[in-house]
């Protein structure tokens, strides 16, 4: 069998690894790299649980090969924390309520960051149609929107 | 869920796609977005030997102006070409298609190309290989009947909400394979045989959407269960003006269905298209329901783009 060799940025580090052509990037993540914060649900590209972060934009790392990232830069869950402080829209998605069970939450609050970044100012309307993208089975996703909302507002004070 | 052992290239031009695709002798399938392709690869409804990204060759990435039409990329993004801003001022028809096909981060990883291609869809194809094998095969996957209704013909659904607005606009396709490149109406792609849908020969990769530049009223109207992800249990995509108006039907059986005519026609007109459609049990709504629905969401299409 043979092995491709990738470089891409994970988290801003460097990776080098060689992978099997057939590897998606959420086995690398997780079982290469220890990454677990990005979670398998359907593995078809519907729920949205293993959402991270290509280049900024939001993808299902289930339906993408790893060997495809040459150049590439990821984001995990994992990175937005910084030290022990965690992300405005961690923060936001705690003291909301936002998380039942948590296995759409690293999804959740990826999705809704890259909506941030690319447009500070999202509406209501903008954020359902951002995380319509990813399913929750647990809150009914009004705690969800209300979170993210609170970080937009904080953000326009 | 695991994926298949296949090899994977990357070329950086058309030539060397075709010249991979070759060696493998086709047992060789085109990656662009994957949002299709690889699960299906996952429930083992494709096992290539060889899989070819077609990412890596940029001049598939572009949308331009060329004479009076416009010429886009087959791996143009949804989402990118929603974002476009004359897609919506000309052809809304396509907007709205565009932005109603399944979620925002899969139209951010979607193709128009791989979207126009997919593969037909059925409650009882789209199922893992273990469901599959325990129900034996059907017309769809080497068998001799239909699971649905017995039949030895295939009524899979051909579930893309961007080709009936393309249709509507009139686009065309040009095709590059081993034999050389040709153009087709995308309308003229379409088998109607469920099993084996399209028309491409085998190699052939879809190079550019082309649209004629004649900016058309329109809309697009989508039946489905959930707001969110989801494929069209029926979608209706109209285009034109008064006097002459073309409205495409996707997401009942293998092909989009077509009409073309006067507004004032399209009540009896789509009702007819109706009565002609054969809708069977293979997604999870009642086909009668779907059928029924053509005539009224082309109506509610009609009243929204053009008034009472």
């Amino acid at each position: 069998m043979e092995f491709i060799r990738v470089q891409f940025k994970v988290n801003g580090e460097e990776v080098d690894l060689s992978v099997k052509p057939y590897e998606t990037l959420l086995e690398t993540l997780r079982n290469r790299l220890e990454l677990t914060g990005t979670k398998e649900g359907c593995s078809l590209g519907a729920c949205g649980a293993c959402t991270v972060l290509l280049n900024g934009m939001p993808v299902r790392s289930c339906l993408l090969l790893t060997a495809e990232l040459n150049g590439q830069e990821i984001t995990t869950i994992e990175s937005l924390k910084q030290g022990d402080k965690l992300h405005p829209l961690q923060e936001a998605f705690v003291n909301h309520g936002a998380v039942q069970c948590g296995f759409c939450t690293p999804g959740m609050i990826l999705t809704a960051k890259a909506l941030l970044d690319r447009n500070p100012k999202p509406t209501r309307s903008d954020i359902i149609r951002a995380i319509s993208s990813n399913i929750c089975r647990c809150t009914g996703y009004k705690k969800i929107i209300e979170a993210i909302e609170t970080v937009v507002q904080k953000e326009e004070r | 869920m695991k994926l298949p052992k296949f090899l994977y290239f990357r070329p950086k031009t058309i030539e060397k796609a075709l010249a991979t695709f070759t060696a493998y002798d086709g047992k060789a399938v085109y990656l662009a977005g994957g949002t299709d392709l690889i699960p299906c690869m996952k429930l083992g409804l494709k096992k290539p030997t060889a899989v070819i990204d077609l990412k890596g060759i940029e001049e598939l990435k572009n949308v331009r102006f060329e004479g009076d039409k416009i010429l886009i990329g087959s791996l143009v993004t949804l989402f990118e070409l929603s974002k476009t801003p004359m897609i919506k001022e000309k052809f809304p028809a396509l907007f709205e298609a565009l932005v109603s096909t399944s979620c925002e981060t899969l139209q951010m990883r979607g193709t128009i190309g791989g979207n126009i291609l997919q593969d037909t869809r059925c409650l009882f194809y789209n199922q893992s290989e273990f469901w599959r094998k325990a129900k034996g095969p059907c017309v769809k996957t080497g068998g001799e009947r239909c699971h649905v209704i017995g039949a030895s013909e295939c009524f899979s659904n051909y579930m893309s909400d961007i080709t009936p607005a393309l249709i509507t606009l009139g686009a065309s396709l040009k095709l590059v394979g081993i034999e050389g490149e040709r153009d087709i109406l995308l309308k003229d792609i379409f088998t109607e045989n469920g099993a084996s849908p399209l028309s491409l020969k085998p190699g052939e990769i879809l190079y550019q959407i082309s649209i004629p530049n004649e900016p058309m009223k329109g809309g697009y109207e989508k039946l489905r269960l959930r707001g969110s992800i989801d494929y069209p249990l029926l979608g209706i995509a109209l285009s034109g003006s008064i006097e002459k108006v073309r409205i495409a039907v996707g997401g009942i059986g293998p092909a989009p269905k077509i009409w073309e005519g006067k507004l004032e026609e399209v009540p009896l007109s789509t009702q007819k298209l109706s009565q002609e459609t054969k809708a069977i049990a293979n997604t999870i709504m009642d086909p009668l329901y779907r059928k029924h629905m053509i005539p009224v969401l082309s109506q509610r299409l009609a009243k929204r783009v053009f008034g009472n």
